[in-house]
């Protein structure tokens, strides 16, 4: 029944380049701009009404079931006078030029000629291909919902919808990348966001000019203002439950189409402590685990290089007690205490690396053998000392708790620069090397908001949410650094 | 080429700024050696007047922070005096930062050679220090107005360190006796000099108003600021006679940052060696603040109109490397010349806070009256 007319014979026209501004559609003008596309198909079919009708589509990219149920069934079969009616799909535009259509087509849309009225039509169809929504790896909770997102944004987006039916909430579509054409969508609440952060993300993601995105991580780093710093300046997470309370909260969200990590800005250097189970636990107890991140945090980062300044430096700063275990465990080493930590530092991180690129049965393994036979054996093998294993041990897993994987990976960069710093000038190095961090942090923005609100600018009002998480009940109003629109969360002040 | 927006206003600070900025630059070398010069109980009283006496120049400075002329800048001073005036007071103001620039850093810098590095040469540690204060400076006027949050609660906080030395058996009340003076020396001129040199510092915040809003509440933050100061002073004066004794305190150089070595931690002995390191905190803050200073004081006395540059940046934070190192070589190492160089800022010091704001203030009023 269906005459497959192919898309070879054109072989003539192959290298002419194209050009489909605005130029009217025709099949031949179709197969010249599908060819060589093996999987671009022209097929024709006769109706009861003795109507030739031509259908042009890319099969890899269409749903065939739905093809042949909503389509190509009424058209056998129908009664109507216009193709449009017979459809029982809802997604049908009519296109008029080759722009058009070849964007249809490549979005998974099906064209209809009409030979009677001479229209083309695109219905949209477009192969169903996803996984499921599954909890998320990267961020995971004991309690609160478990579902993440996946590669389909509408998907994505209902999910947020689903968390915010609020006719306010805003999605704005854009698409990047000459290449991978992928679409961006930027959602706000309207009268509640600073509309100058909608201003400034909607002229930075226009302003994009880029032939590929394959994440959103990079339409953030197009995004940011600051490209050499190793702090994320988006937050990027792959919960809709957080989407829903940052836009709540006065941010914006970015969706980013094949990619099931959504960005949330502007974001602070204290919302990457933050975990979305913080406003589930009880008040005291969130509290305590958030000020347990924030030390784990800085314990990551100055416990090995505190190693180093005091074994090289400050002998005198450590108690007599400790002075003998230490020097028991490194008396027969033939290092220093800077490439002693270095090299098991080293070592760390590419156990570290390795575990995370091996499938996940082999990676326990790894961590057994890494994490017993590698340490143990370095000490008994004189390599390193007992003490700086139980440290290294320490700070690993302390670098952990920071919720925001990003994060963690900028910590051992830091780590390196302030244990370099240590073993130079020992506790004043490390003073010296957390200044230094403290300044860039001051300096860093996110769309164009400072990086270290509310401590700086100071906005003492929003402390109930920063290194403690207040009741819910007395946080009253939105956060004041983020300047939104409606400052009380409550509807009716009380 | 690309701009160095280190002058750049993109908004208004509150006036709490200016809280924790007073706050950090009163609290400088002179609050590290403020004991073993004041020694008498009874100088307690003497810091309370001084303060009050602070309090007074900070209103007038306030007045200033509302007039129209201090939204405008250099344009406002220009406006008051006059260009080559100015230019003039600007080349002179080149070297009174200069000289309070070398007498905190080098004080800094030796309070750490002697407790931390002894034996490191004093010239990296200047330049480790001008370094991380270049790099604050080089963020700008508003990161570095922004910083000095950091500055106040990453220090502030060390006061309490101190509380163990007023619980007895350290402590003893008769340490504190003669509140009411017998006599008046010549060193106790000298400490009421140093006292008056310790609160100096508004003087250089006020060319920062055009970074603030004009705010009425000015004088309140300023109150709170030097509030918190003078509570500082003699807390830790008190703190000072009660561990030492009004006879053994003078014998001591650096008697408060002595006190913290006594202090006992299962974790770790040397707490001062942690304390002092702290402490580079808000000395690179106050030394960032003065290389903006002086920076940008160098281009109003040279008549350079242009953004500024890295290079015109760079430039000057060499040579006050070049001009620190020199210093410490030919007036800091010798105890005698260290003594009259701090002496001069001491004189310094107490004169421009004195007097900065009271010219300021009578060319407000002869401006009006014209």
């Amino acid at each position: 029944m269906f005459k497959k007319k192919g898309n070879d014979g054109n072989k003539s026209i192959e290298n002419q380049p194209l050009k489909n501004n605005g130029t009217t559609i025709t099949s031949d003008a179709l197969k010249r701009h599908l060819a060589n596309m093996d999987d671009a198909e022209f097929i024709e079919r006769t109706t009861d009404k003795e109507q030739k009708i031509m259908f042009v589509y890319i099969r890899t990219l269409i749903d065939h079931e739905r093809f042949n149920e909503s389509i190509i069934q009424p058209l056998m079969h129908h009664s109507c006078d216009l193709i449009y009616e017979c459809i029982t799909t809802s997604k049908v535009s009519e296109i008029n030029t080759m722009e058009e259509a070849l964007s249809q087509l490549l979005q998974g849309s099906i064209l209809i000629n009409d030979p009677i009225r001479n229209q083309w039509w695109a219905v949209l169809l477009q192969n169903p291909l996803a996984r499921g929504i599954e909890t998320s790896e990267t961020e995971t909770i004991l309690y609160g919902s478990k579902d993440s997102f996946s590669e389909v944004l509408e998907q994505n987006i209902t999910m947020i919808r689903r968390r915010l039916p609020i006719a306010e909430l805003k999605t704005e579509k854009f698409t990047v990348g000459s290449l991978s054409k992928s679409t961006v969508v930027l959602m706000y609440i309207d009268g509640l966001t600073n509309p100058e952060f909608i201003a400034i993300a909607r002229e930075k993601i226009k302003q994009i000019n880029y032939d590929m995105f394959l994440d959103s991580s990079q339409v953030a780093t197009f995004m940011e203002e600051h490209h050499n710093s190793v702090f994320p300046q988006f937050q990027q997470t792959d919960r809709p439950d957080v989407c829903a309370y940052s836009l709540g909260l006065g941010k914006i969200t970015i969706l980013v189409g094949n990619t099931p990590f959504a960005l949330n800005a502007p974001v602070t250097f204290f919302h990457l402590f933050q975990s979305p189970e913080d406003y589930i636990n009880r008040w005291i107890v969130a509290s305590f685990l958030r000020s347990l991140r924030y030390i784990s945090f800085l314990l990551s980062l100055i416990l090995i290089p505190m190693y180093v300044a005091l074994t090289t430096h400050h002998y005198q700063m450590i108690p007599l007690q400790l002075l003998f275990v230490l020097l028991e465990s490194r008396g027969k080493l033939p290092f220093t205490p800077f490439w002693e930590s270095f090299l098991i530092l080293g070592v760390m991180e590419i156990i570290k690396e390795a575990s995370l690129r091996m499938p996940t049965k082999s990676s326990q393994t790894l961590g057994v053998i890494g994490g017993i036979v590698i340490g143990q054996a370095a000490v008994q093998a004189g390599f390193a000392s007992q003490v700086l294993i139980v440290l290294m041990g320490i700070s690993a897993i302390a670098s952990f708790l920071v919720p925001n994987y990003l994060m963690t990976k900028a910590n051992t960069l830091i780590q390196l620069m302030i244990l370099i710093l240590s073993s130079l000038l020992g506790i004043f190095g490390i003073v010296l090397g957390l200044i230094a961090l403290l300044i860039h942090l001051n300096s860093l923005t996110s769309l164009k908001q400072p990086y270290l609100a509310p401590l700086t600018p100071f906005y003492w009002k929003d402390w109930m949410d920063l290194f403690i998480r207040g009741p819910l009940v007395n946080m009253k109003s939105r956060p004041e650094h983020l300047r939104p629109l409606k400052k009380w969360r409550y509807s009716q002040r009380r | 080429m690309k701009t160095f927006p280190l002058f750049n206003k993109s908004s208004a600070f509150d006036g709490i700024y200016l809280v924790f900025m007073l706050s950090r630059l009163q609290m400088l070398y002179y609050m590290l050696i403020m004991p073993t010069i004041l020694v008498d109980p009874y100088m307690i009283w003497v810091i309370i007047l001084v303060g009050a006496v602070s309090q007074l120049i900070l209103i007038m400075i306030s007045k200033w922070f509302s007039s129209e002329f201090a939204a405008k800048g250099y344009l406002g001073f220009v406006e008051l005096f006059g260009e080559r005036t100015v230019r003039i007071l600007a080349f002179l103001g080149l070297g009174l930062i200069l000289l309070k620039l070398s007498v905190h850093l080098l004080g800094y810098v030796e309070i750490v050679h002697q407790f931390i590095f002894f034996s490191m040469k004093p010239s990296w540690l200047i330049f480790f220090v001008l370094l991380i204060s270049c790099y604050i400076a080089s963020k700008g006027v508003e990161n570095t107005i922004r910083y000095s949050v950091i500055a106040f609660l990453c220090t502030i906080w060390m006061l309490f360190l101190f509380i163990p030395f007023y619980t007895p058996p350290i402590a003893f009340l008769h340490d504190l006796y003669p509140l009411i003076p017998t006599e008046w020396s010549g060193q106790s001129w000298r400490g009421l000099l140093l006292i008056m040199a310790s609160f100096s510092g508004a003087e250089y915040v006020l060319f920062l108003s055009p970074w603030f809003k004009r705010d009425k509440k000015t004088v309140k933050y300023f109150s709170v600021a030097n509030g918190i100061t003078i509570f500082e002073y003699v807390f830790l004066f008190i703190a000072s006679l009660l561990f030492y004794g009004a006879n053994y305190l003078s014998k001591s150089s650096y008697p408060l940052v002595n006190m913290v070595r006594y202090l006992q931690s299962p974790l770790f002995e040397r707490i001062d060696m942690i304390v002092i390191a702290m402490f580079l905190i808000h000395f690179s803050f106050a030394i960032g603040l003065l290389l903006l200073l002086l920076y940008g004081g160098v281009r109003i006395a040279g008549g350079n109109q242009n953004q500024p540059t890295r290079i015109g940046f760079a430039a000057c934070a060499i040579v006050v490397f070049i001009t620190m190192i020199i210093m410490n070589e030919l007036l800091w190492k010798d105890h005698s010349r260290q003594t009259k160089l701090i002496d001069l800022q001491m004189w310094i010091g107490a004169a421009t806070y004195l007097l900065v704001p009271v010219v300021l203030l009578a060319a407000l009023k002869r401006k009006g009256r014209t």
